[in-house]
């Protein structure tokens, strides 16, 4: 088996925070879904997936929040060379993107998707589904165990392309 | 958790030298050193591909290398253990010579134009010290060279050099292989496969029996020309848009779903590049000197290939039957026709085109192979990156199961094998019968070339010593080659199968049934093709 992979909630709001728990739990089967109410306890999750040699698929973070907000916060992870964060997608979740906002996500944040608030659960599964297929395709992480859950067809044609498995 | 997950691999490990010191412990007795060092390796080797401890690939060069270490001349235990020359000396009319020179056989190892010769001698008398005998021979003569230790191992067995075991690496199988590889890298990254995938696929229509019918043949001539897996990965690309245009019920879907790895699987059959347990049977006709032309392997395999495809094709109709009349198929994509993919196309032809007509025009497969190894980058066709991402790998497994073929030839560790079992009791269809059952149920199990290198040195020195009347060496090594591709009934039997599975649109159960069905019909096809056709000819 791979070392685990890791998905990140970050949401300061428990009833949102719960609502989208609620909405990612079809892909428990294959991550661990982490849920953080601050930047502070993200970070601290983050430490504890470098103690156990997990990896961080997925970031889906809520922008306004007490303390450090979620643009910063995303930013202030790409500098890192933690193992744990190498590839991760990020996906900002908000209710209020001003124009600002936006660009600002995108220069500093370097997210990857942006979903806006109210969300509806099939948008938030698809978006998902598609960070996901693309860090596994990313990080040549053995795509079997993943093709049910995610978008199998893409991951196929990674396996056709970069001649994945060979023949024994 | 974490510790149940580490303790196969060292199981394997211990198991595997346990293995290994077993030749060495029990040292059979019509086994020489030679062949004991072979069988060692051998035990360890097969140990560590079933087991899998390390990667397959990896046990390959690993065999590799203890077969330049222990087997070859310039290894350090043919070093070491070099035979000291002593010369003979007459004295009262007959010789005398050190007493150890005298074999266990009552011979004596004489040296004549650099090798070694056994002469018979009769011994009259020995030395108050029983260092030296006298003996009477008329090989022998004053001054003569002889081998001071008659039992020394590398008088009845000379080491080949380390070369021979290091050329595996690059003989002409293996180039043969590269050359499909480098054409299948250039396909991948011009879209060609997927593209004459899509154009094959047009004529078969919308009828859910013949779309089948159609992946099927695609599937079968792609993996014939590149690998079996990669064959897959694409074709399962394809089939799950249609997937997704069939109720969610219809059991249908398992068919597509079988569908796709079982033709990958036969069709590796189809050509000598289209899976690496071929390499292994061409790898050990051509230590004796026999080629299979590239044509002939076609001509030979292909009514197997057609027969068992088609049968295939109707046992899952029968057994998946599909609840609509009519599924949409998307076929865009197009030819790309920039200068790099024309110049893909035209050496792709031409290779194909030489290949396919060997027996016309007797160029060699493997020189025809070197083609595109060099014209593809040559054109810019492939660079650097697609060269690095070859399936290197795949070449070391062939090459380290060639190599211990050659081996188990040379120092008749195979042969040893033979003698273990009354063979000629069962007769030449008893053989093969019994041989490809063996091939088809290991490769169920372990790797398909794991199974091709394990049978095939067996089979033909079996063959080869004579034991039975009637069978061809080229029988011999297609049967056990094209049982190893017909192991198919199991997720873990091929990658094809694995990837199948991993869709979800079937259960193990689906594929046992309709793989042990398919396997049985293919493996009356491998003894029917043997004796019909294929005894006749060769």
């Amino acid at each position: 088996m791979e070392s685990s992979l890791s998905i990140i909630c970050l949401e300061d709001e428990p009833e949102v925070l719960e609502a989208i728990l609620r909405d990612l739990a079809p892909f428990e089967e294959r991550f661990r879904i982490e849920p953080a109410a601050s930047a502070q306890e993200a970070r601290e999750i983050i430490t504890s997936l470098e103690e156990a040699n997990g990896q961080l698929a997925l970031i889906l973070c809520d922008h306004v929040m007490p303390g450090e907000n979620g643009i910063h916060f995303l930013g202030s992870l790409i500098s890192s060379e933690s193992p744990v964060l190498q590839d991760t997608r990020k996906i900002l979740l908000t209710g209020q993107a001003g124009h600002e906002d936006t660009i600002e996500a995108i220069n500093e944040g370097g997210i990857h998707h942006y979903l806006t608030k109210p969300w509806d659960a099939d948008t938030l599964l698809a978006a998902v589904r598609k960070q996901l297929t693309r860090y596994i395709i990313l990080r040549n992480i053995n795509p079997l165990p993943y093709m049910q859950l995610l978008d199998a067809q893409a991951l196929a044609e990674h396996m056709h392309d970069k001649n994945l498995f060979s023949e024994g | 958790m974490a510790t149940k997950r580490n303790l196969k691999p060292i199981i394997g490990l211990i198991l595997g030298a346990l293995f290994f010191s077993l030749p060495f412990i029990f040292a059979p007795e019509a086994l020489s050193l030679a062949g004991q060092i072979n069988l060692a390796i051998f035990l360890l080797a097969a140990t560590l591909w079933v087991m899998e401890p390390i990667p397959i690939y990896a046990t390959s060069v690993v065999v590799i290398l203890l077969l330049i270490i222990g087997l070859s001349q310039q290894g350090p235990l043919a070093q070491w253990t070099q035979p000291s020359e002593t010369s003979v000396t007459a004295v009262e009319g007959a010789w005398q010579i050190p007493a150890k020179a005298v074999d266990d056989d009552g011979r004596v190892w004489l040296r004549s134009d650099s090798k070694w010769r056994a002469e018979s001698v009769e011994v009259i008398g020995e030395s108050p010290t029983n260092a030296s005998v006298r003996v009477r021979s008329n090989a022998l003569s004053e001054g003569a060279t002889i081998a001071a230790r008659g039992n020394n191992w590398q008088l009845s067995f000379t080491p080949p050099s380390y070369t021979n075991y290091l050329n595996t690496l690059a003989s002409p199988i293996i180039i043969l292989f590269l050359g499909g590889f480098v054409l299948a890298a250039g396909a991948v990254r011009y879209k060609l496969d997927t593209n004459l995938c899509r154009f094959m696929l047009r004529p078969f229509g919308t009828r859910p029996a013949y779309i089948i019918l159609g992946l099927m043949v695609v599937t079968a001539l792609l993996s014939g020309f590149m690998s079996n897996t990669a064959t897959t990965a694409m074709m399962v690309a394809v089939i799950l848009p249609i997937i997704h245009c069939t109720p969610a019920q219809d059991r249908f879907r398992i068919a597509l779903a079988l569908s796709i790895p079982f033709a990958a699987n036969i069709g590796g059959i189809l050509t000598p590049i289209g899976t690496p347990p071929n390499a292994i049977a061409l790898g050990a006709l051509a230590s004796r000197d026999i080629a299979i032309p590239f044509t002939t392997w076609m001509l030979f395999t292909a009514p197997v290939v057609i027969i068992l495809l088609a049968a295939t094709w109707l046992l899952l109709m029968r057994m998946y039957p599909c609840s609509v009349d009519k599924l949409p198929l998307e076929l865009k994509g197009q030819f790309q026709r920039n200068r790099k993919a024309i110049a893909l196309y035209v050496i792709f032809g031409a290779t194909v085109l030489l290949w396919v007509t060997e027996s016309l025009h007797g160029l060699p497969s493997a020189m025809i192979a070197f083609m595109p190894v060099a014209l593809l980058p040559a054109f810019g066709v492939i660079g650097k990156e697609d060269i690095r991402s070859l399936p290197w790998e795949v070449l070391w497994l062939m090459a380290g199961g060639i190599a211990l073929g050659y081996a188990m030839n040379q120092t008749g560790l195979a042969l040893w094998f033979v003698d273990l079992v009354p063979w000629s009791n069962l007769g030449a269809f008893g053989i093969l019968a019994a041989f490809g059952v063996v091939a088809i149920l290991l490769a169920t199990f372990i790797a398909n070339t794991v199974a091709a290198t394990l049978l095939i040195p067996i089979v033909m020195s079996l063959v080869g010593s004579g034991v039975v009347e009637g069978i061809a060496l080229q029988t011999a090594a297609l049967t056990v080659a094209l049982g190893a591709s017909m192991g198919m009934s199991l997720p873990i039997s091929t990658p094809p199968n694995a990837i199948a599975m991993s869709t979800g649109l079937l259960q193990t159960g689906h594929m046992i049934r309709a793989g042990v069905v398919v396997g049985l019909i293919g493996y009356g096809l491998l003894l029917a093709s043997a004796f019909l056709f294929w005894t006749r000819v060769f």
